[in-house]
C-alpha cells in the first residue's frame, strides 16, 4: 500500500501535474468563492481541458478543482454573508456576525485551517475504508447493482428537496433522459427522432453544463436588471491564522465530531456537503456549553460546517471509486471525468488500476495542502475577484460552457443541447424541483436498467430474485424505509411552522 | 390550494403521459424489452405528478416572489441572444459571434440604475473572445469555427 502511495506522490509531484494542480486549486477556490459559480461548474468547464492530458494529470486536476471549490465557499460566506456553494450555508450563520464584529480575519483563518483538517480526515477514511469495501463489492452481481442504484436514487430524491414527489420526479426524469439512444442488452434505438447525433444519447457533460451553468445564467438574467450594482467588499487584514493555540485545541472535539458527521453523510450516496454542514452546525450548537452565543459570531459555528463539508470530499469518493456510484452532483461529474479518461470506477478499479487509485489519494492530500497555502496567501486577491459584477462574469462563463460542449465532438449540436438543458434547469428552479436528483438519475439510470435486465435474465424473468438475494434485498428494503422515513418527516414538518424548521431549504438546492 | 404547485404537478403528469406514448411506440419483443423500463418510469412520473397535484390542492397558499415583467423580458432576450450566438457560430465564426454576443449580453444584463459603459463593454467583449479563442485554439488544439477570419486564424 505504501509503495503504491509513494508512486502516487511521485506522479502527482511531477512538475507538470503539480503546476496543473496549483492552477486547479486556484480556479476551484475562485469558483467556490464566487456566488453562483459552483464546484460542478468548475469541473464541467475544465473537463474538456483534461482531454489532452493523461489519466493521472487529468484526474489530479479535477481533484484539485473539487477540493478548492468545496473550501472556497467559505470566503464569500464570511466576507459577504453569501454562501459561495451550498456546502457553506451554515458558515454564513457565524461568519457574517464575526465579520461585522471585526473578526473576519479570524473567521477566515479558522475556516481555512479546519477545512484542511476535514479534508485530511476524510482522505484517511478513504484510504482505509475504500479497499475493504471494494473487496466486498467484487462479489456483487446485477441484482446487487440494481438494488444499490435504486437505494441511491431514493436517498437522493428524499433528502435533497422540500417535496419528496418533486425530488423523486427529478430522479425519474433524469433516468428517462438517460434512456435516449441505443438501449442496453438488445440495442434497440430509442427516442432519437431520427437524429443520428442522439444515437449515443446525451453526453454527461452537456447535461451537467446545461442544468447547472446555463440555468444559473438564465436565473441571474431574471433579476440582474433590478439588482443594485455590486458593493465593494470590506478590506480584511490577517495576521497568522488569526486564532490562538488554546482556541485551536478547544475546538478539537467539535472538529472530530464534525469530521465524523461529514464522513458519515458524505459516504452515503446522494447526501452531500450541502446537508452535512448544516447538520454539523446543529450538532455543534446542541453540544456546546454556550449555545446562546450561536448566531452572534462564534468560532465553534465556523469549525463545525467547514470541517464537515470538506470531510465529505474523501467520503464521497468512497462509493464513487468502489461502486461507481456518485454521491452528489460534484462526484457525478467526477465520474464522468473518470470515464472520459477510460477509467471505469468499481471494485475492479482497485485491482486493475491500483497505481491510479493511489495517485488519486496522493492528489487529494496534495490538494488539501495547496488549498491551505493558497487560500491563506490568496485572500486579498479573492476579495477583489468577488467584486467582478455577475453581469460581466456570467456571459463569459456561458461562452466557456459553449466551448466545453463544442470540444466534446466538435459539433454545434452539443451547444444547442446545453441550451436546451439550461432551459430545463431554469424550469426546475422556477418549479421548485431540485436539480441534483435529475443528474444522479441520469448517471445511475443506465446502470440500473442494464442491471435490472441482466438480473431478470439471470433469474429467468423472476422478479423475486431481487428480493431473495440477501444484499439486493437489504438495499431494496432500505430504499423503501428511506422513502417511509421521508414521508414521516414530511408529515411532522407539515405540522410545524416553517420558522421552527431550520433545515427546510425549499425545493431549490 | 397552491396554484403554482398544481400547475407543476400537472406538468409532471403531462411529461409522464408524453413519455408513456413515446415508450408505447417502441418495437415490442417478448418479455422485458427496451420499452419496459421507460414504461415503468412513465407510470412513476404520472403517479408523482398526481401526488404533487393532490398535495398542492390541500396545501395553504403562500406568498411567493413573482417575476416582474422586466425579469421575463431579460430572460427572453438572454435566451434569444444565446440561441443567436449558437446559430451564428458557423457563419460568423467563434471570435466574431462571441464578441457580438458578449457585448449585447453585457448590455442586456446591466442593472437598470447603472449607465452601461459601452466602450468598456466593447473592449471586454473583444478581449474575452480573443483570449478564449486563442487559449483553446492554440493552447488545447480545439478547432473552434473561425468563420470569415479562417485565413488569418488557422
Amino acid at each position: 500500500m505504501f509503495d503504491l502511495l509513494i508512486q502516487g506522490f511521485a506522479a502527482v509531484l511531477s512538475p507538470q501535474i503539480f503546476a496543473l494542480m496549483v492552477a486547479g486549486t486556484v480556479v476551484g477556490i475562485i469558483f467556490g468563492a464566487v456566488p453562483g459559480l459552483t464546484a460542478v461548474m468548475a469541473i464541467a468547464l475544465c473537463l474538456p481541458m483534461t482531454y489532452g492530458l493523461g489519466p493521472a494529470a487529468g484526474i489530479s486536476l479535477l481533484i484539485a478543482l473539487f477540493v478548492g471549490a468545496t473550501s472556497g465557499g467559505l470566503i464569500s460566506a464570511i466576507l459577504l454573508k453569501i454562501p459561495g456553494t451550498p456546502s457553506s450555508i451554515a458558515t454564513t450563520f457565524e461568519g457574517g456576525p464575526m465579520m461585522e464584529k471585526g473578526e473576519g480575519a479570524k473567521a477566515l483563518g479558522v475556516g481555512i485551517v479546519f477545512s484542511f483538517l476535514g479534508t485530511i480526515a476524510s482522505i484517511a477514511a478513504l484510504a482505509f475504508i475504500a479497499p475493504s469495501l471494494a473487496r466486498i463489492a467484487l462479489t456483487f452481481g446485477p441484482h446487487e447493482y440494481f438494488a444499490i442504484a435504486v437505494f441511491s436514487l431514493t436517498l437522493i430524491a428524499t433528502l435533497s428537496s422540500g417535496s419528496m414527489a418533486k425530488g423523486i420526479f427529478a430522479g425519474v426524469l433524469g433516468f428517462a433522459v438517460s434512456t435516449v439512444g441505443i438501449a442496453p442488452v438488445d440495442a434497440t434505438t430509442r427516442f432519437t427522432f431520427g437524429q443520428v447525433e442522439l444515437n449515443a444519447g446525451f453526453s454527461i457533460l452537456t447535461v451537467l453544463v446545461g442544468m447547472f451553468a446555463v440555468a444559473e445564467i438564465i436565473k441571474v438574467a431574471e433579476t440582474s436588471r433590478s439588482q443594485i450594482a455590486g458593493t465593494a467588499p470590506m478590506i480584511v487584514k490577517i495576521k497568522g491564522f488569526g486564532f490562538t493555540m488554546a482556541e485551536f485545541l478547544g475546538q478539537i472535539p467539535n472538529a472530530t465530531r464534525s469530521a465524523l458527521i461529514g464522513i458519515g453523510i458524505g459516504i452515503l450516496p446522494g447526501i452531500g456537503a450541502g446537508t452535512s454542514n448544516i447538520i454539523a452546525y446543529i450538532a455543534a450548537k446542541k453540544r456546546s456549553k454556550t449555545p446562546e452565543k450561536f448566531g452572534t459570531g462564534t468560532i465553534e459555528g465556523i469549525v463545525a460546517p467547514e470541517t464537515a463539508n470538506n470531510a465529505g470530499i474523501g467520503a464521497a469518493m468512497i462509493p464513487l471509486l468502489t461502486l461507481g456510484i456518485p454521491g452528489d452532483a460534484v462526484t457525478a461529474i467526477m465520474l464522468g471525468g473518470l470515464m472520459i479518461h477510460g477509467i471505469q470506477p468499481g471494485p475492479m478499479l482497485f485491482i486493475t488500476q491500483a497505481p491510479l487509485v493511489y495517485t488519486i489519494f496522493a492528489a487529494l492530500i496534495v490538494s488539501a495542502f495547496l488549498m491551505l497555502v493558497l487560500e491563506f496567501w490568496g485572500l486579498r486577491i479573492f476579495i477583489k475577484l468577488l467584486a467582478i459584477p455577475k453581469h460581466i462574469l456570467l456571459p463569459v462563463i456561458l461562452v466557456l460552457c459553449a466551448v466545453g460542449a463544442f470540444g466534446l465532438a466538435s459539433r454545434i449540436f452539443d451547444i444547442w443541447t446545453i441550451l436546451a438543458f439550461g432551459v430545463l434547469g431554469f424550469a426546475f428552479v422556477k418549479a421548485g424541483i431540485p436539480t441534483a436528483p435529475f443528474i444522479i438519475g441520469f448517471i445511475l439510470g443506465p446502470m440500473a436498467e442494464t442491471s435490472f435486465r441482466r438480473g431478470l435474465q439471470l433469474s429467468r424473468g423472476d422478479y423475486t430474485g431481487f428480493l431473495t438475494n440477501p444484499i439486493s434485498g437489504v438495499f431494496l428494503v432500505l430504499a423503501v424505509l428511506s422513502i417511509l422515513w421521508q414521508l414521516y418527516g414530511e408529515y411532522r414538518m407539515s405540522r410545524r411552522p416553517d420558522a421552527d424548521n431550520p433545515l427546510k431549504l425549499g425545493g431549490e438546492e | 390550494m397552491r396554484l403554482k404547485d398544481v400547475i407543476v404537478g400537472a406538468a409532471m403528469t403531462g411529461a409522464g403521459i408524453a413519455y408513456l406514448r413515446m415508450a408505447g411506440n417502441l418495437p415490442e419483443r417478448e418479455g422485458v424489452d427496451a420499452a419496459t423500463v421507460p414504461g415503468m418510469l412513465a407510470w412513476m412520473m404520472i403517479a408523482l405528478g398526481l401526488i404533487e397535484m393532490v398535495g398542492a390542492w390541500r396545501r395553504q397558499p403562500s406568498p411567493t416572489a413573482r417575476t416582474g415583467r422586466e425579469g421575463i423580458v431579460t430572460v427572453m432576450l438572454t435566451l434569444l441572444l444565446i440561441a443567436g450566438f449558437i446559430a451564428a457560430l458557423r457563419p460568423l465564426g467563434f471570435p466574431l459571434a462571441t464578441a457580438l454576443y458578449l457585448f449585447l449580453q453585457f448590455l442586456v444584463l446591466t442593472p437598470r440604475e447603472t449607465r452601461p459603459p459601452v466602450p468598456l463593454y466593447a473592449g471586454l467583449a473583444v478581449a474575452s473572445a480573443a483570449v478564449i479563442f486563442m487559449t483553446f485554439r492554440f493552447g488545447f488544439d480545439l478547432l473552434l469555427p473561425a468563420g470569415p477570419l479562417v485565413a488569418w486564424l488557422n
